[in-house]
């Protein structure tokens, strides 16, 4: 039995390389996934910054087409998701079992593993630069275009897989957060007390289990016309194209809201703190997120205008969409109620949520437009579209992602960053996004086709053109600046103590960075906003917690198995590209990965605790 | 300030722009410009009635001294007001949205011209049911009348457009004269009706993305008299002229003996009957070659025989004939790609 136990001895080590690797808590996932999405943004911005110089003026030789289709390509699929997704999943992870007064999620392991599958679904992407075969067909990979007659190369195979092992990723983790929220919430943590940003999470992951099977069913349809030659999608056996833009779209649209809601949760508890007031009409605005998710199911053809759905369709998609907006105004009508009154303070992550504000209204209301449909038919596929969702991701999303960064970093790290530099950050970025997609409006009414590599003189958009490459530019700078700021707070940020911006929420009754066990006593809530109350009750059950303590805690231990799990099974989708080029080689890999995966899961269920005899924890 | 940017655009658009949305030479295209005014107008009044709220918000409840946020969790009233107050908006806009998308699905005037436009990777092939020569395997019946990248339209006679796709979906869009419809392979997609109103030539491009070349996938719609379009439909099933110069009759033979006639039609001339490539017949009269890319001028048209892939990266199927290896027979020297050019832009009209 001893012999038995020592054998399957889980890892140990506190600090290290492979104390990262084997690591189950949130906060370090929470970071793994942070430093990851900040790298792919990095990549995808130099993407997207070619692809500008492409388009600096008219005739352009930059970069070949086959090159240009892939830039566009890959940048879209990496910014959705490698970088927005995971962006939010680094806030759930870090933040949700603080705000709700957890010590960890539900399933640690199953979260270590959903944090591995999206670092190797990202690699498994890129590795298609590698064999210069990176995906060409746009990010909504329209049928038939990606068969094997018109995308011959393994492109659109590593961009199906990918994506399939990145859905893995993505289930585990709404359902490791549904079950956290749902039952790990400390006594008196009420899902009406809970911070918006929990909300949100929970509405996004219900969005995330209902929409992604949706597209794992539509790509492994597509995975099987492609491996073994069958007709789902394929126009010449009778297949309707349609088909695939239905199902891409029914996931895609829910995933346009799994892409804004972190953001707009995480406004919704930054304004609070920065006017010094709660947030106004709290469950209008959860009512408003949950009516958003659920009507976010029925608007997906929206998508699809110009497809010859026929009048009845349109018409109906078209309300169903202005429907929306409601929702959607209600949460920004909401914003400025909280600010109406208050005591602003204008700190970074304040700016941060103006902006989001700002553009994301904007965004939202060219959203409107091209839900009138004979609109639409202008503008449907032109840059007014990329000026539209850029404004709704870049200056919804990112700017709301960005106000996170600066309101948590001094509780993740227990440094400030730098406020000036915040500053100059926030406003070179506005400027610059605004120089970039703002012109996008009007070369779009200018009939300005998206994807294309190339344009005329003749048609008269180079200067515009020209203009938003030097744009693009700024905003490179804005992100400069966030660097600079971000290594600098590392190595000499002011302290941030527990509470720097006096804030309302569990998270900052804890120290900064909080203990591995989070809470070294699970408080009792009594409030939406702990902090704000007479006595400070919670925060002082906190202020006794030292590491010392941490023996008192057992926390759940660190694992192998998560990691091998899921190389193993991002190694079966290795297999199957290399199948498709070497049968015998790509059939080894598959048996040797797929039998690994199956001794990861056996090892993983059979794995015993460290300290079998040590109390389990007080909750 | 969005809306009026739009505006200003609009105003400067006509002439710089070709292929701008806000110069309607349509019945429908103009119908789509006057709601996309209305959506402008509406989005700008919430905007700026939104900025309004937040500025003034900003600065009258800046954090200074002595200034203490008033604690309001919220007011049900604001609430009830604030989502009436956009539905109302939504059905200025809304009502006349639907409206007009119901309109969209009225069947085509008898006398309407009905034009089938083909896509392929990466060229549009226009047809004209019907109005071809004679059909010699059905006597009575009219061949369809076929060019590409070239839609001709009569002034102020509705056109009825159905659309279809060979390989993968494209979509047909003239922004001055209407909006876009996808063309998809194994459906027959209809553009909505739409009766053009002013003389000239309007830009059109895919608007799809459809593979490598889909930058260089456009086309021209050119409106004219009634008289110039019958004229022209009549010069497409007559049997072109000799060539006028040894040069043009040169070319002639070599295209034939080049095997460009494996892939061009060329109506009237025997042998010239390929299917795979744009219909070359009175390729001279026409404003443009690639597929809309350059001006149809000689030295463009050598150029795209000697090396289309250095002008259109990606076209399938026609070889870069001046690029071939010499001892290819289908390799053409300059002189002779000089020749081909004089025969194809040597049929014109007159
Ligand atoms: C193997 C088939 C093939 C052969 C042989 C071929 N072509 Fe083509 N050609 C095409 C295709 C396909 C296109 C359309 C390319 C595009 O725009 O994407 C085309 C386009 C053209 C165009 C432009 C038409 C327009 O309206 O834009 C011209 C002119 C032309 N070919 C001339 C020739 C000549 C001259 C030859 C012989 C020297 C030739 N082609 C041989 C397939 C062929
Ligand atoms: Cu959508
Ligand atoms: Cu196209």
């Amino acid at each position: 039995m001893a012999a038995y136990t020592e054998l399957l001895k889980r890892p140990v080590s506190p600090t290290g390389v492979w104390s990262w690797l084997t690591t189950v808590d949130h906060k370090r996932i929470g970071l793994l996934y942070g430093v990851t999405a900040l790298t792919m943004f990095f990549i995808g911005g130099i993407e997207a910054v070619i692809m500008r110089l492409q388009l600096a003026s008219s005739d352009q030789t930059l970069v070949s087409p086959e090159v240009y289709n892939q830039l566009f390509t890959m940048h879209g699929t990496t910014m959705i998701f490698m970088v927005i997704m995971p962006m939010g999943a680094a806030f759930f992870n870090y933040l949700i079992p603080l705000m709700i007064g957890a010590r960890d999620v539900a399933f640690p392991r199953l979260n270590a593993f959903s944090f591995w599958m999206f670092l190797f679904g990202t690699l498994l992407m890129h590795a298609s630069f590698l064999t210069m075969s990176a995906p060409a067909m746009g990010w909504f990979a329209y049928t038939p275009l990606t068969s094997l007659e018109f995308s011959p190369t393994s492109g659109v195979d590593y961009w199906v897989l990918g994506l399939q092992v990145l859905g893995i990723a993505s289930m585990a983790a709404a359902f490791n957060f549904v079950v956290t929220i749902i039952n790990l919430r400390a006594p008196g943590m009420t899902l009406m007390r809970m911070p918006v940003f929990a909300w949100m999470t929970l509405i996004i992951s219900f969005l995330l289990i209902f929409a992604f099977p949706v597209i794992t069913i539509a790509l492994t349809l597509l995975q099987f016309d492609r491996w073994v030659g069958t007709n789902f999608y394929n126009t010449a056996a009778g297949a309707d194209p349609l088909l695939w833009q239905h199902l891409f779209w029914v996931f895609g649209h829910p995933e346009v809201y799994i892409l804004i809601l972190p953001a707009m949760g995480i406004v919704s508890d930054v304004l609070p703190t920065f006017t010094r007031k709660p947030l106004f009409g709290y469950p209008a605005v959860v009512f408003a997120g949950v009516t958003i998710a659920f009507m976010g199911f029925g608007v997906w053809s929206h998508h699809m205008f110009t497809t010859g759905m026929g009048a009845w369709a349109n018409g109906v998609f078209s309300f169903a969409t202005m429907l929306i907006a409601l929702p959607t105004g209600i949460k920004v009508f909401n914003w400025l109620g909280t600010l109406w009154g208050g005591a602003i303070q204008f700190n970074t992550p304040l700016l941060f949520s103006i902006g989001f504000i700002t553009m994301f209204t904007l965004g939202g209301l060219s959203g409107v437009m091209h839900a009138i449909v004979p609109v639409d038919t202008q503008q449907q596929d032109t840059y007014f579209i990329v000026a539209h969702f850029h404004y709704v991701l870049f200056g919804g999303s990112l700017f709301g992602l960005m106000a996170g960064i600066y309101y948590w970093f001094p509780k993740m790290t227990g440094r400030m960053l730098n406020e000036g530099l915040g500053k100059l950050n926030f406003w070179l970025m506005l400027i610059g996004f605004n120089m970039t997609f703002f012109p996008m409006h009007i070369v779009g009414v200018l009939g300005m086709p998206r994807r294309i590599y190339t344009y005329g003189a003749d048609q008269g958009w180079d200067n515009m053109n020209m203009f938003m490459t030097i744009g693009s530019f700024v905003i490179v700078v804005s992100f400069l600046v966030f660097m600079v700021n971000v290594i600098r707070s590392l190595r000499s940020g002011e302290p941030a103590g527990d509470n720097p911006w006096g804030a309302a929420t569990l998270e900052w009754s804890i120290s900064s960075p909080p203990p591995h066990y989070n809470f070294i006593e699970i408080p009792t809530i009594t409030s939406r906003y702990p902090l704000w109350e007479k006595d400070h009750s919670v925060g002082a059950a906190q202020a006794h917690g030292h590491d010392d303590d941490s023996h008192a805690v057992h926390m759940p231990d660190p694992s192998y198995w998560p990691l091998v799990l899921s190389a193993g099974i991002t190694m079966l989708a290795g297999g199957l590209l290399i199948w498709k080029w070497h049968q015998i080689l790509g059939f080894t890999i598959i048996s040797v990965f797929g039998l690994l995966a199956l001794y990861a899961t056996y090892r993983w269920a059979f794995e015993p605790v460290n300290e079998p005899n040590h109390e389990e924890p007080h909750q | 300030m969005a809306g009026l940017l739009l505006l200003l655009a609009a105003a400067l658009s006509a002439c710089t722009n070709p292929q701008t949305t806000f110069s309607p030479k349509s019945d429908t295209a103009q119908s789509i410009q006057t709601l996309y005014l209305l959506v402008i107008v509406m989005a700008s009044i919430v905007m700026v009635g939104v900025f309004g709220v937040l500025g003034f918000a900003l600065f009258r409840f800046r954090d200074r001294p002595g200034r203490v946020a008033s604690q309001t969790h919220g007011n049900t009233k604001l609430e009830i007001i604030w989502t009436l107050l956009p539905v109302a908006i939504l059905v200025i806009i809304g009502a006349p949205a639907l409206i007009a998308v119901a309109g969209s699905a009225k069947a085509p005037d008898e006398d309407a011209l009905h034009i089938n436009v083909v896509g392929h990777q990466w060229w549009f092939e226009v047809q004209y049911p019907g109005m071809g020569p004679e059909d010699p395997n059905n006597p009575g019946e009219r061949l369809p009348l076929i060019t590409a990248n070239e839609v001709h339209l009569p002034i102020g006679r509705q056109i009825y457009v159905t659309l279809e796709s060979v390989d993968v979906i494209h979509s047909f869009w003239i922004p001055q004269l209407i909006g876009k419809t996808d063309m998809i392979p194994g459906t027959v997609n209809e553009l909505q009706t739409f009766t053009p109103q002013e003389v000239g030539a309007f830009y059109g491009q895919c608007a799809e993305f459809c593979g490598t070349a889909h930058a260089q996938m456009r086309f021209r719609a050119v409106v004219e008299s009634l008289g110039d379009f019958n004229e022209w439909a009549e010069a497409l099933q007559t049997a072109p002229a000799d060539p006028a110069s040894e040069l043009a009759a040169a070319g002639q033979t070599l295209f034939l003996a080049k095997g460009c006639v494996a892939c061009h039609t060329i109506y009237g001339m025997p042998g010239a009957a390929g299917k795979l490539g744009p219909d070359l017949t009175l390729l001279g009269d026409r404003r443009t070659i690639g597929a809309g890319i350059v001006d149809n001028t000689d030295e463009n048209l050598q150029q795209w025989i000697r090396d289309l892939q250095q002008m259109k990266p990606g076209t399938l199927h026609m070889p870069s004939f001046g690029t071939l290896p010499v001892e290819n027979p289908q390799h053409m020297s300059d002189a002779e790609i000089r020749a081909v050019s004089a025969f194809l832009r040597g049929m014109t009209l007159e």
